[in-house]
């Protein structure tokens, strides 16, 4: 008996997926618990194994197709079986942005080979308005375009045959051409190259076929076009929203790093014995803001249009680098857990975030963040709001500082600390408090982990 | 040409004598003693209280004009002021003997006119019939003004009512007669019997003898007269008026009943001069206008010169002219001598006639000379009329106070209601009968010949197999108008249609085939050549109240008609401010053989003029909604129609023309084929070319076009016409006009502004060449043929493959024709 398999739904927020990798393709045996396909979400990458045994009789997408969640993705029976019952109604409509299949968009470069020649390539060519309409809509670049209109004319019928061409997409191509006819000498006024111009060049042997020169351009591509992944489209999103909408300024300090430098250098030599994690500097930072933040309700909270909602608890992200992109998953009433439990999840957190098979449910509900850059040298920097989050904290590098102490000059190691917060949230002052009461905190660490 | 009239050889080759019978020349002999029988004192002090109440309102005009003030009232009218001073005992003695069933027309001298007759009718009508037309006349409006004034009498209120309005309209305020729009030449006010004042000279000729048509076929009471100049005897509209007022199928042909004479009254005020031009002497060959009486018809006309500057005389040929008109041997001719001591205007500076001759006639001042006659003859004391003058001059303060105030005399705000005039452009109703009464016909409309064969023919060109049904089987164009003219024959009792050759011959395309089967002379007849007079008293009978179809055969003959279709029918619904309606329909005829004379389409010309509508069918399901719709509506439609396809069979209809009656609002173009591609819009009957050119397009460019009829021009909706152009990105316009100034130009235009962003090139118009047209054998190389759209497509919207144009479309040799200018 035929079964559908249907795009999963991954946590409520989401409502399609994009399909990364087919590990089975139609005609393929099947067995229970086979990898069929993964597929992404905008923050993370699942697996999809197979529930029932048979032949994967019917695939309905292809990978990067992106496809709404709870449609039949595939169909799983015995060979010979109807799979049309469930085939998605309308896959186009479903799936957004589905790119054209390649194969045929190497048939359009074919008949772009044959069927369009271009002569002269520039700004000044007469177009009709309605066709400079449809080249901004289809987003084609005109001055490829042949007016076979009056006088040379681009009109409609030429812009639409370079959309059939697939001259719109082949941004390199367009380069290359705009090149190649910078040799053309140009008769016309001003200098402008004629369809006379590029006629006689033909004519003289150095024929100029912009199919051509677009095959080669296909043929040695000096750039790639990458469509930006989902996450890559949320985290851009994201930023320029940041950016856009909030009022953000960083402060930078340092604090003196020995207190903690010493207390990990104990923690690695009885991390072991004592069965302790791993405790790194960042954990300690980490650990440090979940007990300063209470004390300033107005960094630990969300600006959302005149209202702002100060937590309780602290809800702390911990910004994570993974292959996909930046990821924030929280550590849930941080103020609450013990060293020893911060550094654990955040650990495990950030192992699930790399791996991609994080709970996206994990990966939202911060009201503060902290992002580390110190273990890639940058001595300070200005860490972008998660907004609407008023505060992120970024953690720099360790550096050698001098200092006067009682006449005599002493190195100490300072570790910069770059505070960035929404000044329509909080004013310069209290946000230099939090600073400064985070400074002290870090400073005597032991002291802190005594309270 | 009716048959019942014999053209004997014999009596007409005979030899013999036109016999004319002398005309009286200044007359009036009466003494004052023989008139005291007919006048009480208060009668002889009236005469003169009018032509005081004139004199002061005309003095206190040229005060203002030329000194900026009366009696200390500072004011600046910038508007026209054709004053009539010397001319009150004409006006006066007219309107004394005159009702509010009399209707008066006038010219752009008429300030007396108005306020005589005016006065002449408040003493006549009761009070409470006053106070009746007072209180409802533009909702009450004026009378809410003048009520406040201090007054004994309804009477005297009346008057102020009559003077405040004129002056209100001279004025341009609101409150004026027709709320300002009319102005000093254009006064009028219906419910006395002042019928418009026209600044066209002798322009009311042809439009007050409509006013009598309308009086004597719908046997409507009182007498109708043309007040218009002496100078005006040049204008051919007011000769035709003359001849056609007077043609002798009204006593001859028209049935019992309608036989009599148009109860109407030339009267023509003769002050010697037209602006400057002297009339005797200079300009004109009578030497006595009323010569001229004799020579329209057998009656002379009862033409007659009066001593216009003696109101008893002018009284006394009144009173005889009307009994004339009344005894149905009308119409009349009165020459009423008077002289202007005012110039034409008050810039005239009086270069053509010496201070000898206006002292002459100063010293025979009416007003000196009447008062004098009455002091001498003990009917009043000079004091009586010292202290009336005294009387007349505070009123007239009052009144110029009243009409200059802006807080109660106000001009239309344009600023804050921007459409005060255009919505008084149409008046857009729909009033399918202008009476309700039994329609005068001469039998069942179902035992009409014409009614009888048209019920015998296929109403779809095609037959079932698709098949064109033959000429004479299928339902034409023609039968479509037809069937709406009969219709509103049938519905509508004071619908009457006339024009050249259209009864008995049935119009000179069969439109009318039937109609003299179904119609009495009197609704149906055969108007002399005169276009001017056709027009002109459709005009006039539409303002009276009744509806007509008016013909003029080829539309090459509206020239002859100008003045009347572009400055009567198209303007006097607006310049009455919505008080006079016009249900007319003209008819012309676009014809295509008869070469330079005979083929234009001149909807450019019509279309141009604001308040007229513009239709022109193309297909006999078209032809008959549009004309019921024109028919049943209450303002001038011009119609156009094509000889090449009157007879023409529905080819887009599903269904056929239908048999019932049913309307197409005016205004709507319509998609007679679907298409893609290109968007082809016509105009009349260059639809099926561009139907031709649409099949080519399809069949060897696999272009697809739509066609799209216009089938009206004023008023036009775009919406279909864009929609179609975002669609095609194309559009052709094609039409058998002249192409430099056609109504294409105008379409192309607007299109290319409300669908710029949408056009693939611009519109191109395809019209015919700006020459004379040929002789019909060469009509392809003048109108647009179905291969000039195709040509017109290739060389300035998208060449077509293979495509060799047989028509030079170029841009060069565009430039070179404009410069030709041909």
């Amino acid at each position: 008996m035929a079964t559908p398999v249907i795009m999963p739904r991954q946590g409520q927020s989401v409502e399609s997926c994009i399909i990364a990798k087919w590990h089975k393709h139609k005609g393929d045996p099947v067995a229970v618990g086979d990898l069929l396909f993964t597929y992404e979400t905008d923050k993370a990458t699942f697996d999809e194994e197979a529930q029932v045994a048979g032949t994967l009789i019917d695939v309905f997408f292809e990978e990067g197709d992106d496809v709404a969640c709870l449609l039949n993705v595939c169909v799983i029976g015995e060979p010979g079986e109807d799979t049309a019952p469930f085939r998605p109604g309308s896959a186009q409509e479903d799936a957004a942005e589905a790119p054209t299949p390649a194969p045929a968009a190497a048939e359009a470069a074919q008949e772009a080979k044959t069927g369009i020649a271009v002569a002269a390539v520039g700004a000044d060519k007469p177009i009709s308005p309605r066709a400079r309409n449809l080249a901004e809509k289809k987003g084609i670049d005109y001055r490829f375009a042949e007016g076979t209109g009056p006088h040379g004319r681009i009109i409609e019928r030429d812009v639409l045959a370079l959309e059939e061409a697939g001259l719109s997409y082949t941004m390199a191509a367009k380069e290359d051409v705009l090149a190649q006819n910078g040799r053309i000498p140009g008769t016309g006024l001003g200098g402008r190259v004629t369809v006379e111009d590029a006629a006689a060049r033909r004519a003289s042997g150095g024929a100029y076929e912009v199919a051509d020169v677009i095959s080669a351009a296909i043929d040695r591509p000096e750039t790639e076009e990458v469509p930006l992944p989902n996450i890559r489209k949320v985290i851009a999103k994201a930023m320029h929203t940041s950016l856009s909408t909030t009022a953000q300024l960083t402060l930078n300090s340092s604090f003196d790093a020995t207190d903690i430098l010493a207390y990990r250098k104990q923690l690695k030599a009885h991390a072991e014995s004592l069965g302790l994690p791993n405790i790194t500097l960042n954990d300690m930072v980490l650990y440090a803001v979940s007990r300063t933040l209470p004390g300033h309700p107005d960094l630990n909270a969300l600006l959302t249009g005149d209202t702002l909602t100060r937590y309780h608890t602290v809800m702390l992200g911990c910004a994570v680098d993974t292959p996909r992109g930046l990821m924030v998953p929280t550590i849930r009433n941080a103020e609450q857990k013990s060293l020893a439990e911060i550094a654990k999840e955040a650990k495990a957190l950030a192992a699930a975030c790399q791996s991609g098979t994080v709970n996206p449910d994990v990966l939202s509900g911060g009201s503060f963040t902290v992002t580390n850059l110190g273990s890639l040298g940058v001595e300070s920097f200005t860490p972008v709001l998660n907004a609407p989050q008023v505060g992120i904290l970024g953690v720099c590098s360790i550096t050698q500082r001098i200092r006067e102490v009682d006449g005599d000059i002493q190195t100490y190691p300072a570790m910069g600390l770059s505070l960035t917060f929404d000044h329509r949230a909080v004013d310069g002052a209290p946000a230099a408090r939090f600073l400064k009461d985070l400074v002290s905190n870090l400073e005597h660490f032991s002291v802190l982990l005594a309270q | 040409m009716p048959k019942s009239q014999f053209m004997d050889p014999v009596e007409l080759r005979k030899s013999g004598w036109v016999k004319f019978t002398d005309i009286p020349v200044n007359q009036y002999k009466k003494t004052l003693k023989e008139e005291k029988e007919l006048y009480s004192t208060d009668d002889f002090l009236r005469i003169y209280h009018d032509m005081a109440t004139i004199r002061e309102f005309e003095s206190m005009l040229l005060d203002i004009k030329t000194k900026g003030a009366y009696r200390g009232i500072e004011y600046n009218n910038p508007g026209p002021a054709h004053l009539s001073m010397g001319q009150e005992a004409s006006a006066v003695g007219q309107a004394y003997i005159l009702d509010k069933d009399d209707y008066i027309f006038g010219s752009h001298r008429s300030h007396g006119e108005i306020i005589a007759k005016g006065l002449s009718c408040i003493h006549k009508m009761d009070d409470a019939t006053l106070l009746d037309i007072m209180e409802h006349f533009l909702g009450g409006k004026i009378y809410r003004v003048v009520e406040k004034l201090p007054h004994d009498t309804v009477k005297e209120l009346a008057i102020d009512f009559l003077l405040y309005g004129a002056l209100a309209e001279i004025f341009a305020r609101t409150t004026g007669f027709n709320e300002g729009l009319g102005g000093s030449m254009h006064a009028f006010f219906t419910p006395f019997g002042i019928y418009p004042n026209n600044a066209i000279v002798g322009g009311s000729a042809t439009i007050a003898m409509g006013a009598a048509l309308y009086k004597r076929v719908n046997q409507k009471p009182g007498m109708v007269i043309a007040n218009i100049g002496d100078a005006s005897m040049g204008c051919g509209p007011v000769f035709e008026a003359l001849n056609m007022g007077a043609m002798d199928q009204i006593t001859q042909l028209w049935e019992e009943g309608y036989n009599k004479g148009l109860p109407i009254l030339f009267n023509f005020f003769n002050n010697l001069y037209g602006m400057g031009g002297q009339t005797v002497g200079e300009t004109m060959a009578y030497n006595v206008l009323a010569r001229i009486g004799a020579g329209i018809s057998p009656t002379q006309l009862h033409a007659e010169r009066v001593d216009g500057y003696n109101p008893l005389a002018v009284i006394d040929a009144m009173r005889r002219k009307k009994a004339i008109i009344e005894e149905g041997t009308g119409p009349v001719l009165l020459d009423v001598l008077t002289y202007r001591m005012s110039g034409h205007s008050p810039s005239d500076a009086s270069t053509y006639r010496t201070k000898e001759e206006l002292d002459a006639w100063a010293a025979q001042d009416v007003l000196a000379a009447y008062e004098k006659k009455m002091t001498g003859g003990k009917v009043a004391k000079a004091d009586d009329f010292a202290a009336m003058r005294e009387r007349i001059a505070e009123r007239m303060v009052k009144i110029v106070r009243l009409a200059i105030d802006d807080s109660v005399s106000p001009r239309m705000d344009l600023k804050a209601s921007p459409n005060l005039i255009s919505d008084l452009m149409f008046s857009n109703q729909k009033i399918p009968k202008m009476e309700d009464r039994p329609c005068d016909v001469l039998q069942p409309m179902e035992e009409n010949p014409r009614v009888q064969k048209i019920a015998k023919k296929e109403r779809f060109a095609f037959d079932k197999d698709g098949k064109p049904v033959s000429k004479n089987k299928v339902y034409q164009l023609r039968d479509g108008l037809f069937e709406a003219i009969i219709h509103k024959f049938y519905e509508d009792p004071t619908c009457i249609a006339y024009g050249e050759d259209n009864r008995d011959w049935g119009g000179a395309y069969a439109v009318y085939q039937g109609l003299t089967e179904a119609l009495p002379y009197h609704r149906f007849f055969n108007a002399p050549i005169s276009e001017a007079a056709i027009v002109g008293s459709g005009v006039g009978y539409a303002m009276s109240g009744g509806r007509c179809i008016i013909e003029l055969m080829y539309c090459d003959f509206l020239g002859r008609a100008g003045d009347e279709v572009f400055n009567q029918l198209a303007k006097w619904q607006s310049m009455s401010a919505g008080i006079l309606k016009m249900p007319v329909v003209l008819r012309v005829s676009v014809g295509s053989k008869y070469g330079a004379q005979h083929s234009q389409d001149w909807t450019a010309i019509c279309a141009h003029i604001p308040g007229l509508k513009v239709i022109f069918p193309a297909t006999p399901y078209d032809a008959k909604g549009l004309l019921n719709s024109a028919l049943a509506g209450t303002d001038p439609v011009i119609v156009f129609e094509s000889q090449r396809i009157y007879d023409v069979g529905e080819q887009f209809h599903e269904g056929g023309v239908p048999e019932g009656y049913y309307e197409i609002p005016l205004g709507e173009p319509d998609i007679k084929r679907a298409g893609s591609d290109v968007t082809i819009l016509t105009v009349g009957a260059t639809l099926y070319r561009a139907l031709d050119a649409a099949k080519e397009l399809e069949e060897k460019y696999g272009m697809s076009a739509e066609v799209i009829d216009a089938r009206s021009i004023v008023p036009f909706n775009y919406e279909p016409v864009i929609e179609s152009v975002k669609k095609t990105g194309k559009l052709v316009l094609a039409s058998d006009a002249c192409a430099r100034g056609s109504v294409l130009q105008t379409m192309a235009q607007t299109v290319s502004e409300l669908a710029f962003d949408y056009l693939d090139a611009p519109p191109v118009v395809v019209g015919a060449k700006n020459w004379i047209t040929p002789c019909y054998e060469l009509d392809h190389d003048f109108f647009p043929q179905a291969s000039w759209i195709i040509d017109a497509i290739h060389e300035k919207i998208q060449p077509l493959p293979g495509h060799v144009p047989s028509h030079n479309f170029t841009e060069v040799e565009q430039l070179r024709e404009a410069k030709m200018g041909v």
